[in-house]
């Protein structure tokens, strides 16, 4: 074959010989300011993903039985968090004592109050960082919160337009923005909330105040009769009367609700049900093994002990080294590790790493426990 | 450590085989990432039951270990090739486009592509083979040109490779008219432009040519583990060669001498750390607007990035399905579904919100059959926009805008294909231009880098690239480098900046 765009001989060839010169000339007449560093989809994404920000309790209230709301403001000037997706959670972070502890919240603001300066999130009293947020944070501290991660959240396109929502104690939390969210024009979705407490004196809100022909919340009560209230668990029974023809169902509280609700969804035919992960914790073994933790973080070596019982994340923050995490539950990827040496547990069902992760040996060390002694790499906690 | 021979900023591809040719060397080597993991775009993430690749639709220049590929060759020498399993892609592509009403598929191979196309045009295997041996001609030129490193023997370039001179000036829409070509086989080779976002009146010819001719002739491959798979190998090849990186470091500054040498980079914490060269995987327009002081970037810098255009912001919707392919009716790998097949109306219909002019859309289970659980499926639908519609998106409007914009994807795919999946989705996950923006830092989310324009397009770059160098000790490499976007490119890119810095250093006697 050959090439011929132009009919002169030569042409094409001379075109091409002089295409550097070309771009040249067209470079020199290019402006010689500094090249744009700001830009629009930039901002947005920094708006929305800045990473951490330093935050200040501003308000302490009891709730409900032994659950504290706790209000936060940022400490940028306009006290703003990022707007978020309603059902979404902060981890916040602070040093307690000589640890170094991370926990994640649902928050229960809705994304206008959090845009808008008010960041409220219902803490349980139960665990060392829950406690001290509760007694010994004061007005005025200063801590570590995350940008809102997670994907606990109505999507109008893999979700219906009816969610059934089921909660057990705080874990009501995520539902109680999803609700304000609703009111507010950020959401559009109907929600019926079951919500499981032990008495009406557990319950962390009151259905009053949130009045609205989208919203409805069904109370039950599990240690109490009371007028107005269903008794005992969330069965099938319950469940019949709210689910509709095409629910989306949500579910987020403790894991003995998790096992006994979604039997009682299966009898209802109803199979696909999103739950919001729990922490993974410390788990009881046979006999406590200390073991040998080497961890490298950029430049630098830290020698410190872990136990055979609890996470390799939780003897890093025992440790006091910052450390980072953030949803505690092996889904989000944000500790991932490189395991240099050394045997870990890992329960199946917390195994959320990436294929290539299991094959080149890294690991997520919110889930994982020592088995026996390990040296790892871990990221910087970029405060 | 605070002083490496070479500071790498960016984990991406570029970033990682350049550290780890500059550790073959045997010189000292940090790459500083500023997310927790290495890949930049080359990565994967999981939500629920399903592992969804971020960015990889087709890896062309893998080839086989017998036959391999330029790219596999680069990764033997780099000593990762052993680390990574491929699957070899059967098809091209199942092509749909609405306004000439085009569908069908088209396989990978030389031969077997060539006589697929008598099923278009009466005469298709004949222009095709009259096109191979064009693109033939165009590799053997460019290997000539490689080889000679700069300096070709003219006599040489135009007794050989004649028709490479002659339609070296050229865009894709020139070369094809001079061509003349039927329009369906035309139509047919212009599948691949959304791989490289610019259109056919802009898009080098020869940069194109060379491309497409590497996909139907060698085929393609995916990784076995997604495209994290890749970046992980690397990263182990680094450690083992004694290299460090740093994740969740961003470099925030490039520091200079009085000489106007680089001297060492700043990280976000205030850590500095000493090296005389740098070799930067992130674009220009980050380097010199944001990483230096004013007084350090040269005018030729400014003007020469001012003059670059940014490519297509990049849109993917990644859906888990609770049912299987076979089960949803999704017969092929790969999707491209197009309303028409004229790039450059396409190129602008996606400057807005509200078109469906272009979508690549992946079934990964049908190259991969074990990559979701048994009885469901992955898909991942792709397009650009050639503008900055995103950028006027406000905080409140966003999740909104995502989820509009996807839904429209999705309705066009069910239609182009005839199948019903709305009902079926488990998880669904959307990255937008802001989320391009969160994870590499790249202006405006841009995933193709550069745009190949007309007089800055693959020929005219790899040319002049000693002419675009502007800072002493600093090397751009990447998606936004010389050889333009892709897997392929940033690795050669990333690896040739490497090999430069080496000359530089050998040439400053260290």
């Amino acid at each position: 074959m050959t090439f011929k765009r132009s009919n002169n001989p030569g042409e094409d060839i001379k075109r091409g010989l002089e295409m550097p010169q070309k771009r040249r000339q067209l470079i020199a007449e290019s402006p010689a300011d500094i090249p744009v560093a700001v830009y629009g989809v930039n901002r947005l994404a920094a708006s929305l993903h800045p990473g951490t920000l330093k935050a200040k309790i501003t308000d302490k209230q009891p709730v409900g039985v032994d659950c504290w709301k706790i209000t936060l403001k940022s400490l940028r000037e306009d006290g703003s968090f990022p707007f978020f997706r309603a059902g979404q959670f902060v981890t916040l972070s602070s040093e307690v004592h000589d640890s170094f502890i991370s926990r994640p919240y649902s928050i229960a603001s809705s994304p206008k109050q959090a845009r808008d300066g008010r960041l409220e999130i219902i803490v349980q009293k139960k665990g060392v960082f829950s406690s001290w947020l509760i007694d010994e944070a004061r007005s005025g501290s200063i801590i570590t919160v995350s940008e809102p991660s997670g994907d606990f959240c109505h999507d109008d396109i893999r979700d219906r337009g009816h969610v059934l929502a089921v909660a057990g104690g705080s874990g009501v939390t995520p539902f109680i923005s999803m609700m304000k969210a609703i009111r507010e024009g950020s959401e559009d979705f109907r929600l019926t909330l079951v919500y499981g407490v032990r008495t009406r004196e557990h319950l962390l809100i009151d259905p009053a105040d949130y009045q609205d022909e989208r919203i409805s919340i069904v109370p039950v009560l599990s240690d109490q009769q009371a007028e107005g209230y269903y008794n005992g668990f969330i069965n099938a029974d319950i469940l019949s009367q709210f689910i509709e023809q095409d629910s989306s169902v949500f579910m987020c509280g403790p894991d003995a609700m998790y096992d006994f609700v979604t039997h009682e969804l299966n009898k209802l035919g109803v199979t696909r049900i999103r739950r919001e992960r729990n922490c993974v914790t410390d788990r009881r073994v046979d006999r406590e093994e200390i073991y040998r933790l080497t961890v490298h973080i950029r430049d630098e070596v830290y020698a410190l002990t872990a136990r055979n019982d609890e996470t390799v994340i939780t003897a890093l923050e025992r440790a006091g080294i910052p450390a980072v995490v953030r949803c505690r539950s092996g889904v989000c990827g944000f500790c991932h590790s490189r395991l240099i040496s050394g045997e870990y547990y890992l329960k199946p069902e917390d195994d959320f790493r990436r294929q290539a992760d299991r094959k080149f040996g890294y690991i997520h060390p919110c889930c994982c426990y020592p088995l026996s002694d390990m040296e790892i790499e871990i990221p910087i906690f970029d405060l | 450590m605070n002083k490496y021979d070479v500071i790498v900023i960016g984990a991406g591809n570029g970033g990682l085989a350049a550290a780890v040719r500059v550790l073959m060397a045997g010189k000292s080597c940090l790459v500083c990432e500023k997310h927790n993991i290495p890949g930049g775009f080359v990565t994967s993430f999981v939500r629920g039951r399903f592992e969804f690749e971020a960015s990889l639709h087709e890896f062309n220049g893998i080839g086989t270990p017998e036959q391999p590929g330029s790219t596999r060759q680069l990764f033997e020498q780099l000593g990762v090739a052993d680390k990574i399993e491929w699957i070899q892609l059967k098809d091209a592509y199942h092509l749909i486009s609405r306004k000439e009403g085009y569908d069908y598929v088209m396989p990978f191979g030389y031969e077997e592509f060539a006589k697929a196309n008598n099923r278009i045009h009466p005469e298709g295997e004949k222009y095709i083979r009259d096109f191979f041996a064009l693109c033939q001609q165009i590799r053997d030129a460019m290997e000539y040109l490689s080889v000679s490193k700069g300096k070709p023997d003219p006599q040489v370039m135009m007794e050989k490779y004649p028709d490479y001179l002659a339609c070296s000036p050229y865009s894709v829409n020139e070369a094809f008219e001079a061509l003349g070509y039927p329009k369906e086989i035309v139509d047919n080779l212009n599948s691949y432009w959304c791989y490289l976002g610019s259109d056919g009146n802009n898009l080098s010819f020869l940069h194109y040519a060379n491309m497409i001719y590497s996909y139907y002739s060698k085929g393609a491959a995916i990784p076995k583990h997604r495209s994290h798979e890749l970046s992980l190998a690397f990263e182990q090849r680094i450690h083992e060669l004694g290299g460090d990186i740093w994740f969740n470091s961003e470099v925030t500054e490039i520091l200079t001498d009085d000489s106007g040498h680089v001297c060492a980079v700043r990280l976000r914490d205030g850590r500095v750390i000493e090296s005389r060269h740098v070799i930067a995987d992130i674009s220009p327009h980050v380097v010199y607007g944001r990483l230096m002081k004013p007084e350090a970037v040269p005018e030729k810098a400014r003007r020469l990035t001012n003059y670059r255009k940014l490519a297509g912001r990049g849109f993917t919707v990644f859906l888990g399905l609770n049912k299987s392919a076979e089960e949803l009716g999704i017969k092929d790998h790969n999707y491209f579904i197009y309303d028409t097949c004229d790039s450059v109306a396409q190129y602008e219909a996606m400057k807005k919100f509200g078109n469906t002019a272009a979508q690549a859309t992946v079934c990964l289970n049908n190259a991969d059959p074990q990559c979701s659980p048994p009885g469901t499926a992955i898909l991942y639908m792709t397009t650009l926009f050639t503008d900055d519609v995103w950028s006027q998106v406000s905080d409140e409007e966003y999740f909104k805008m995502k989820n509009k914009v996807a839904k429209a994807m999705i309705e066009r795919f069910e239609q182009a294909t005839g199948t019903s999946i709305h009902d079926h989705i488990e998880e669904i996950a959307i990255a937008t231009p802001q989320t391009y923006a969160r994870y590499c830092g790249h202006p405006q989310g841009t995933i193709y880098g550069y745009e190949s324009q007309y007089y800055d397009g693959l020929m005219n770059r790899i040319q002049m690239v000693e002419e675009d160098r502007c800072v002493d000790g600093l090397r751009i490499g990447g998606g936004f480098g010389e050889r333009l976007l892709g897997y392929p490119s940033s690795y050669k890119s990333g690896y040739n900046e490497a090999s430069r810095t080496l000359r530089d250093m050998e040439k400053e006697g260290c």
